[in-house]
């Protein structure tokens, strides 16, 4: 277990809830804002813009990438947890287009006290340019894995 | 005296106090749910399966934040075009459960115009029986139609 602030690689995962604080950052991730997808998105967001533009809560599909979810899982610390989202924030340079490639630079940090796990994204162009960054609090939530009766 | 590159806000440009009519979306009914987690990839059982809302202390399963969050954007968008959303905050309050909907609104409380016209609105979602459910912040920009932001 890494104290606060220190990287800790993949693959070490908690088999309990976490005592220390733990920062992880991925390596950078490639992504494309696939005209479908966003299509699907905005459909399902109820969204008024049908075209040309990417919503600006899109970018929350990214967390589901199997790297990113097996970081998320990982320390949220495996079953009997829930994570419950208490807040979220983006911040845009630039709107996002349709059709393109993006680079994600991606920690997470997880803290014993208060239980909570907090997101960060940076989305930047192929060229390096960053365009928005994102942040998502999760809060832990012990689970009563009982069967209902 | 105006400096080169400075853009002036529009006559109608908002001031603070300016209200943003209130708008409904929903009731996200449980099939909304499993949309916005087939294209969001959150598919945290919390938000698809009752028994494990119930085991974390649920009376059903809450749409996801996201989804509710999401709803700012149209929000801001429908009230008018010539926006690009900077920053674009929320904090998670109460769930809205499935078979629920929400009416969302927002008023501008500061407004800046130089070196670009600027706003900043407050936004709430709130469930059928008044109850807030997300708040929100956003920092608004003006942007000249047709131009990205």
């Amino acid at each position: 277990m890494n104290g606060r602030g220190h990287a800790q690689p993949l693959g070490s995962g908690f088999a309990q809830e976490p005592s220390a604080d733990t920062l992880i950052r991925l390596p950078p991730i490639r992504v494309r804002t696939d005209r479908g997808e966003v299509a699907e998105f905005l459909h399902a967001t109820g969204g008024a813009r049908t075209g040309g533009f990417v919503p600006l809560t899109f970018p929350v599909r990214w967390l589901a990438l199997p790297s990113v979810r097996g970081l998320i899982l990982q320390l949220i610390g495996g079953q009997g947890f829930l994570p419950v989202h208490e807040g979220q924030s983006f911040a845009y340079e630039h709107e996002l287009r349709i059709e393109t490639d993006y680079i994600l630079a991606i920690e997470a940090r997880r803290t014993a006290k208060p239980p909570r796990l907090t997101v960060k994204m940076a989305i930047a162009t192929r060229q390096g340019e960053i365009c928005g960054r994102s942040e998502t609090l999760l809060r832990i939530v012990p689970i009563n894995l009982e069967p209902a009766s | 005296m105006i400096d080169a590159g400075m853009e002036l806000a529009p006559p109608d440009w908002p001031r603070g106090g300016d209200v943003i009519r209130a708008q409904d979306f929903g009731p996200f009914a449980q099939a909304a749910l499993a949309r916005y987690a087939a294209v969001s990839g959150d598919d945290n059982p919390l938000h698809l399966d009752p028994n494990a809302a119930r085991a974390a202390g649920l009376a059903g399963t809450p749409a996801h934040g996201m989804l509710t969050f999401s709803c700012f954007e149209p929000l801001i968008m429908r009230w008018r075009r010539d926006l690009f959303i900077a920053r674009l905050s929320g904090k998670f309050l109460r769930p809205v459960l499935a078979g629920e909907a929400i009416q969302v609104s927002g008023r501008v409380i500061r407004r800046r115009e130089v070196p670009r016209p600027e706003l900043i609105l407050r936004l709430t979602a709130r469930t059928q029986n008044n109850d807030l459910a997300v708040v929100g912040e956003a920092t608004v920009l003006y942007k000249i139609p047709g131009q990205l932001g």
